[in-house]
């Protein structure tokens, strides 16, 4: 599967623009994801992938064909996961996925919907009324539905909002082997999932692709601009961007990136965290 | 389809709205039944076709409210969220939006045939009276052509704003408050009470004048036309049928 973003820009009616000129190649098998600040541009990129919306500017191929005529084909092979949904709260989880592998056409659902149910781990309940589920047991839900029938290309916008971390692992781990044979799209703010099991990074900002390339390649940029020092006094901070503050019993010790580092600022390896806010903060600069 | 269907009649169906709404009517139909229509309209038998019709006409409220309360299974900010998903899938929209269509209907029709098997119930066991096949026309001009029309109407208006199906809730109580010609008599029910008189005979046989039937054979059309809007405006050329809702 392959999907090429080619120059593609969206405004809304509202004159809001969220994406300029974005090129983008996705190819499977791949584990991307996709970074970027809250308004970043990266929830319309999904909703531009799956068709919810058309872009203002700019084609998006599928498998070479413009979307707007594999829209169809697009859909019979997409699992989407959206930020924000609602489900038939007055169905079973059962009932519910038997309703989506319909809407998908799946030739057999019972096994289908007997693997996705036993992937997110709900299968205690199975058979409860959506109306009575938690908040981290929705999210699995609609996870599960995305799942339904093995598609190829699966879209996932903040997937493990609302997990407990012991879930958040499972389901990072579950992201990786679903991987392994599909396109898979991971947009989220936590960054520690996206170091563990992508294998390419995207990082939007104001529309704009910011950096495309492996995680070990956006560590890479921000060597030399990551570093630690003892807080003394607040003009110490100035031109530093800071990104964690401890409170020790010897002071405060504060981690911090910065374009060049002061002589007190001790360099430090980065991680994926720190790199991207330093790509961020250099952007926020310019 | 036929899953999606059966599943679209169980939530609408299945809950505690339509079970509510059911024995309101129910209670309703049967204190018009016995207080208004066992004394038979315009000097008619109780179970002539004008004193079903206007039996009809006084549940007609009700109904128009039950067939809307049903688009709000579609229209609500709840279900637009939900359609953020379904619309994700490759079935075609325009075969979805039917089916979500005819789940509503049949709602609406099973509301109108409990009415019906109500005011049946009602004939039998207080006249002894089982000729239910005259009954079938003054049924059939009364509620067709509205619960169409609510179909229609609704649909479109809740695509608009969610909240316009609950105004549109209150149109029969405002037609049954004005005074209207004659033709638009099945509007408000006053054509069962009405026209009877004018006919210059005790106990009329049924009869609908063409001004009537065309009247009713507009709204009939005006809610098809509607519904085809409705459809048009869920699933634009070439795109899918949240499309919209997102946009906004």
């Amino acid at each position: 599967m392959e999907l090429n973003i080619q120059n593609v820009s969206m405004t809304y009616p509202n004159g809001k623009q969220a994406l300029k000129g974005l090129g983008l190649d996705l190819r499977s098998p791949s584990l991307i994801g996709l970074l970027g600040p809250n308004g970043a541009g990266k929830s319309t990129l999904m909703k531009l992938l799956v068709a919810a919306l058309t872009p203002t500017a700019g084609t998006i191929l599928v498998d070479g064909q413009p979307l707007e005529k594999a829209e169809r084909q697009l859909k019979a092979r997409l699992g989407y996961l959206p930020q924000d949904f609602g489900l038939f709260d007055e169905l079973t989880v059962t009932q519910f996925l038997d309703y989506m592998a319909a809407l998908k056409g799946l030739k057999q659902p019972k096994a289908a919907i007997r693997a996705v149910i036993q992937a997110v781990n709900l299968e205690v309940k199975a058979r409860v009324p959506i109306r009575t589920l938690s908040g981290g047991q929705r999210q699995r839900v609609g996870i599960a539905q995305a799942l339904l029938g093995d598609p190829p290309f699966l879209i996932f916008d903040e997937p493990t909002v609302g997990l407990d971390p012991e879930e958040r692992i499972h389901f990072r781990n579950l992201f990786s082997r679903t991987a392994q044979d599909r396109l898979v799209l991971l947009s989220t703010h936590i960054i520690e999932d996206v170091q563990s099991v992508c294998d390419q990074i995207v990082v939007i900002h104001h529309g704009q692709i910011r950096f495309t390339g492996t995680p070990e390649q956006l560590i890479a940029s921000a060597a030399g601009h990551v570093g630690v020092f003892w807080e003394k006094d607040e003009t110490q901070e100035q031109g530093l961007h800071i990104t964690a503050r401890v409170n020790t019993s010897q002071g405060v010790r504060c981690r911090a990136v910065a374009d060049q580092l002061p002589p007190y600022v001790q360099a430090e390896e980065p991680t994926l965290e720190d790199a991207y806010l330093y790509l961020i903060s250099r952007e926020a600069a310019q | 389809m036929g899953k999606i269907f059966r599943y679209e009649c169980r939530r609408l169906l299945w809950n505690k709205f339509f079970i509510g709404l059911a024995v309101v009517l129910l209670l309703y139909g049967a204190f018009v039944l016995h207080a208004v229509t066992i004394l038979g309209v315009a000097h008619t038998a109780p179970f002539s076709p004008w004193s079903f019709g206007d039996y009809l006409s006084r549940m007609m409220p009700l109904l128009w409210i039950g067939m809307l309360f049903f688009l709000t299974f579609y229209t609500s900010p709840q279900a637009r969220r939900t359609a953020i998903l379904t619309d994700a899938a490759p079935m075609p929209p325009k075969q979805y939006v039917l089916v979500r269509c005819a789940a509503a209907l049949t709602g609406g029709v099973l509301l109108s045939l409990l009415c019906m098997a109500e005011a049946a119930v009602f004939y039998g066991r207080m006249f002894r009276w089982y000729s239910w096949g005259s009954l079938l026309l003054p049924a059939l001009v009364t509620l067709l052509p509205a619960l169409v029309f609510a179909l229609g109407s609704g649909w479109l208006l809740g695509r608009l704003r969610p909240w316009l199906v609950y105004v549109w809730m209150a149109v029969p109580f405002l037609l049954a408050a004005l005074s209207l010609p004659e033709a638009f008599g099945l509007w408000n029910g006053s054509f069962f009470t009405a026209h009877p008189l004018t006919l210059g005979v005790l106990d009329p046989d049924f009869v609908l004048p063409a001004a009537v039937l065309a009247a009713q054979l507009l709204l009939l059309i005006a809610g098809i036309l509607l519904l085809q809007i409705a459809f048009r405006a869920a699933v634009p050329p070439g795109g899918s049928i949240t499309r919209r809702a997102v946009r906004r």
